[in-house]
């Protein structure tokens, strides 16, 4: 499949758009990035992100909710994110720089969940919108986050729970976090699995929000970094 | 009439005195003898025991051996944790990419520890039981092992990125699958549960459950002895179940609660044994009454249908789950039966 493009024959953007979206759907990560990469030489990878990839992945969150969400099709979007980001990186001058970066924030799983796929993936759709992330890993203590959070200056910590079990450790977290007095300086982020088919888990564990999908990650991070900045002023 | 009469009966299209009905109470059996959830996995005597009191406590018309998946990655060399309120968990899987694949060894099923306990577990479970209730035991298909071996992102990533590196590793464990699943049906067990990863429309689209799944399934259970049922994991199964359908030495399909009993009986026909039922979050966490009435109206849904189990969707019930939502269970079946 040939997908060179050029200014005087590209076809809408609306199109190419479609296209990707079609391509990440069939699992096409070479497909989609030979697309991506086709439009990056011809309008950089500024207007790549901007005007394809996210809108595209917005797309692609919208269309993979509910009962048509397949994991295989939101890895494979997360990966091509991935690739597109790490060629922007090592491309000297592909991003303009002017626009500060977002964060820090801290991501992990908390103690007992071993499941990194879906905050590896979250973490990928983050630092596309320019978030700058600590990911902690699989199986972090409450302390361990609230630490890492102080020490680098995070607002927030976005936590991924894949069981009910592990969802019930947030808890801690949050005791942890007021007992501190740090909340609404610290703002919690949970989500996972378990958040998706249980409503009121989130507020239940005492998360400040969560997101549907990781395409809604980065609007979750931007409200909640919002809150804690409104809720420091509000102190002073 | 005892359950393995009704299960027999069930197969052979014979009446039965009333629907069966069974929960997946693995871990529960933990809490009914209070025993720790780390001798509980590992100590068959003490699962076995378990698996009594359920008996004992609830009258399911089937009981289940270890479910508790964790131990076969913990099997090929994972790192396994075991929690206080969940089955063992694994920390870290024995590799991280489909490249180490050729340096791994496959476990013996006669001598590696973890495989041995649930072997042991049930053999133990059905000496005591076999006459009077059926036992089934769950394993996982060859296409759904490598994730338990080299964590989920590795396998989908291979899956996804390197077709044909995912056939070679799928292919490379149908004998451990045929050994260790007709091992468990040897060793008695009625059928054999396989939860569907990599079938699932909730994990891979329709092209690579048709392209990449269901050919090595099909070649993997082509070789058993006995049946087993195809379980929906957590999403519903029904958009891929034209794909599983025909594949050989599928008895059963158990389904979500979110699929449509109809339309997989009319999809599938009258001959594979459907399982249904409330899902395990309303048996945590719902009343008596809404549990009840929940299965009341499955059972009414397949007034029509001889060939169905009742049983919880989802996976193993909570530790947690309140017994009197579980006794509802039951209470429904007997009252519904006793009502027609």
């Amino acid at each position: 499949m040939s997908l060179e493009l050029c200014n005087e024959t590209a076809p809408a953007l609306a199109q190419v758009r479609q296209s990707l979206v079609s391509l990440i759907k069939q699992a096409d990560r070479a497909g989609a990035n030979a697309l991506l990469n086709s439009w990056a030489a011809h309008h950089g990878y500024e207007q790549v992100f901007k005007e394809l990839l996210e809108p595209a992945l917005i797309g692609i969150g919208e269309s993979i909710t509910g009962e048509k969400h397949t994991l295989a099709q939101a890895y494979v979007a997360a990966k091509v994110a991935e690739d597109m980001l790490t060629r922007a990186v090592n491309q000297p001058g592909a991003i303009d720089h002017d626009e500060p970066a977002k964060g820090p924030v801290v991501l992990g799983n908390p103690e007992g969940d071993f499941h990194a796929l879906g905050r590896r993936m979250v973490a990928t759709m983050l630092r596309s919108k320019g978030w700058l992330i600590h990911d902690l890993g699989n199986d972090v203590p409450a302390e361990e986050f609230i630490g890492q959070a102080l020490a680098t200056g995070a607002r927030i910590i976005g936590v991924s729970a894949m069981t009910m079990t592990t969802a019930q450790g947030i808890r801690a977290l949050r005791q942890e976090i007021d007992a501190r007095g740090l909340r609404g300086r610290i703002q919690l982020a949970v989500g996972g699995a378990v958040f998706l088919v249980m409503p009121g888990l989130a507020e239940d564990v005492g998360g400040d929000g969560t997101a549907s999908s990781m395409f809604a990650a980065p609007a979750l991070f931007d409200r909640l970094w919002q809150a804690s900045l409104q809720a420091e002023l509000s102190h002073a | 009439m005892h359950s393995a009469m009704r299960f027999a009966n069930l197969l052979r299209d014979q009446p039965t005195d009333r629907r069966l009905f069974t929960l997946v109470l693995s871990l529960y059996g933990a809490r009914l003898t209070a025993c720790p959830l780390d001798q509980h996995y590992t100590d068959p005597l003490a699962y076995a025991r378990g698996q009594s009191a359920v008996r004992e406590t609830f009258q399911p018309d089937v009981l289940f051996a270890p479910v508790a998946v964790a131990l076969i990655g913990a099997a090929f060399g994972g790192r396994l944790r075991y929690l206080t309120s969940n089955a063992p968990t694994l920390a870290q899987p024995a590799i991280e990419s489909a490249g180490e694949w050729q340096d791994l060894n496959i476990p013996d099923p006669e001598r590696q520890p973890h495989l041995v306990f649930v072997r042991e577990a049930l053999r133990r479970m059905v000496a005591e039981h076999r006459d009077q209730v059926p036992v089934a035991a769950l394993f996982l298909t060859p296409v759904d092992i490598p994730m338990l071996v080299m964590g989920m992102d590795a396998w989908m990533d291979t899956v996804l990125f390197d077709r044909p590196a995912a056939q070679r590793i799928a292919r490379s464990l149908i004998p451990f699958f045929v050994t260790m699943t007709n091992g468990y049906l040897d060793d008695g067990a009625a059928y054999v549960i396989l939860p569907c990863a990599f079938a699932s429309p909730g994990i891979v689209p329709r092209t690579i459950a048709e392209q990449f799944s269901r050919p090595i399934m099909a070649e993997a259970l082509a070789q058993l002895r006995g049946p087993v049922a195809l379980h929906h994991l957590d999403p519903p199964l029904l958009p891929h179940l034209d794909l599983l359908a025909d594949l050989p030495a599928v008895g059963g399909f158990s389904l979500a609660s979110a699929d449509s009993l109809s339309q997989a009986r009319s999809l599938l026909g009258r001959q594979p044994i459907l399982l249904g039922g409330p899902e395990v979050r309303l048996l945590r966490q719902g009343t008596s009454g809404e549990v009840e009435a929940t299965c009341r109206a499955v059972l009414e849904d397949r007034r029509d249908d001889p060939r169905f189990i009742l049983c919880n969707s989802g996976a193993d019930l909570w530790l947690d789950t309140p017994p009197e939502n579980i006794h509802a269970v039951r209470r429904a079946v007997e009252s519904w039966a006793s009502e027609r």
